[in-house]
């Protein structure tokens, strides 16, 4: 299992000294509070790897730390349909027909997000078309009935850091404007650890044997909106989709 | 807005008969809700909210705290309001899509809505075309007092300074701050409106205003507009009951404010968890009203990245 020990190394690797400090405020059943809302200042959803600027989509860089090359481990005919998927983008992205967005996408869409918790229950509530996780805290295993846009996300602590399971998750979302994509054997394991009083480190491993050739991973920062009152507010993707319709006509 | 031709209609028809399958007419059986133990989707012994399933009333142990001192409601609910689902006032009569039963209105006490006469007009016209113009069946959010007597029920969750529904249906929520913040300006409209909460004694109420008018109470073409202003109050009776009442108020189209009332049973399952609805996702209205309209949605290019 060479990869694990990579990823390990990559979590100890990525948080900095001073936020090895911090110890996050506690919820009254004791873990560590993630709530309030939050929202990356990051381009990943326009592509998770390193990308040149083009029209309604800002130059990024990768937020690929696992392989170092900050590019996705596609097997050859993947990387092929990625190709194809970008080419067409404009009308293939599942978001253009406002899907809900699926994990981890939902978590750097540039719309903000709440986090709150329960002892039973971290709920995480988009505002991109009112997206919403429910991350069973109970230690239930995932159901084997169906697929679901958003998965199936079942947590647990491992110290201060909240440690999601996501499966059951459908084949038709996408991780990014630009293409990139799973299948349904899609496996993704979250690390999501208050690292500063304002800022949420957010780790994904992916793991999907029918289109990578290995596991990957993703790591970015997510920032606290500090606005007086702020709140979620909405956007109702596919009812702006009719309205842009019937301007069309 | 462009007359609609004849395949249309029948591309409506279809959907409509698709979304019934969701929401079957009521049948006379159904009518007095609580004695058929019929409702689909629960353990059997249950009650019906419409067709769908509603927890048996019983009683539950006395009402707890949440760690924050608000009384706790945090669970699986589902509705009890009658039929209001399909209509939210007493509808005798049965009409498109709908059969006849009680609707949720205790005042005025004809159980109707007080509609200004230009308004009922409004709502009659609604009605006759409610296959196509029904907010649900395009995937819309309810408003609110919508949201609280939603089909399948929702979940309450209690985090510090906030109540949390999440809601089965098209899996939407909504999180009322109750920290005592104002509203948000009036400026910005939603379909689900701008809720802030506050508890008073046992009872949680909840002011919501902002919303777009764009929503319905029901299938039945019972309309809003901008100027809606709601009250809700949710009183938890014991651990397994919540009274709820809610006055809605718009001079712009009603004669008076009126209220509904119902009830929200705990679900019995101790295993409940939410399934995901999906609707913008398998809704083939959405090519109907899109392109058959004249528009083509998925070649409208980037909306959104």
């Amino acid at each position: 299992m060479r990869y694990r020990t990579a990823v390990i190394l990559s979590v100890i690797a990525s948080v900095p000294l001073a936020a090895q400090s911090y110890k996050a405020p506690r919820t009254p059943d004791g873990h560590p509070d993630l709530q309030g809302i939050w929202q990356v200042m990051n381009t990943a959803a326009v592509n998770l790897e390193d990308h040149i600027a083009m029209l309604d989509m800002p130059a990024g860089r990768s937020v690929i730390v696992d392989p170092p090359d900050g590019k996705i481990p596609y097997k050859p005919a993947a990387a092929q349909q990625q190709k194809e998927n970008f080419k067409n983008r404009a009308k293939a992205d599942p978001l253009n027909v406002c899907y809900i967005p699926g994990v981890p996408r939902v978590m750097y869409l540039p719309f903000p997000m709440q986090i709150v918790q329960t002892p039973k229950y971290v709920v995480i509530a988009s505002e991109f078309a009112h997206s919403l996780r429910r991350i069973y805290m109970d230690g239930s295993k995932h159901p084997d009935v169906a697929l679901f846009w958003i998965g199936d996300s079942r947590g647990h602590w491992e110290g201060d850091t909240l440690v999601v399971d996501v499966a059951n998750n459908l084949p038709d979302t996408w991780f990014d404007r630009s293409g990139n994509f799973h299948s349904d054997a899609l496996h993704i394991v979250e690390r999501i650890t208050r690292t500063e009083p304002d800022l949420l480190t957010y780790e994904a491993t992916l793991d999907d044997a029918n289109v990578f050739t290995r596991p990957w991973t993703i790591r970015m920062l997510l920032y606290r909106h500090r606005e007086p009152d702020f709140k979620l507010l909405e956007y109702e993707c596919n009812a702006y989709l009719e309205d842009a319709a019937k301007e069309s006509r | 807005m462009k007359k609609l031709n004849t395949l249309n209609l029948l591309v409506a028809a279809v959907t409509a008969s698709a979304l019934m399958t969701f929401a079957p007419i009521p049948g006379e059986g159904q009518q007095k809700g609580g004695r058929g133990g019929k409702g689909k989707g629960g353990p059997p012994g249950g009650e019906q909210y419409g067709p769908y399933y509603a927890a048996p009333v019983t009683p539950g142990e006395p009402v707890g705290r949440t760690p924050d001192g608000q009384p706790d409601m945090q669970g699986f609910w589902t509705p009890r309001f009658n039929q209001a689902i399909f209509e939210v006032q007493d509808h005798p009569t049965r009409q498109p899509g709908i059969g006849p039963g009680k609707g949720a209105i205790v005042d005025p006490a004809d159980g109707r809505i007080p509609y200004k006469p230009e308004a009922a007009a409004k709502a009659k016209e609604l009605m006759s075309k409610n296959i196509y113009l029904e907010p649900e069946a395009h995937c819309y959010v309810s408003g609110v007092p919508h949201a609280a007597y939603q089909q399948f029920g929702y979940q309450i969750v209690q985090p510090a300074g906030y109540v949390l529904f999440l809601t089965e249906y098209a899996h939407t929520y909504r999180a009322v701050p109750t920290d005592g913040r104002p509203h948000i300006s009036p400026n910005v409209k939603m379909f689900r409106g701008d809720s802030v909460g506050k508890w008073a004694g046992g009872t949680l109420v909840i002011d919501t205003t902002n919303q777009n008018g764009k929503t319905w109470f029901d299938m039945a073409g019972n309309f809003t507009t901008p100027a809606i202003h709601v009250v809700e109050r949710f009183t938890p009776v014991d651990t397994n009951n919540i009274n709820y009442e809610a006055v809605v108020d718009d001079s712009t189209i009603y004669t008076q404010p009126w209220k509904i009332v119902g009830q929200l049973g705990r679900h019995p399952d101790k295993n409940m968890e939410l399934m995901e609805f999906a609707c913008v996702e398998g809704n083939q209205d959405l090519v109907h009203y899109t392109e058959g309209a004249g528009g083509k949605a998925k070649e409208k290019g980037p909306l959104t990245h």
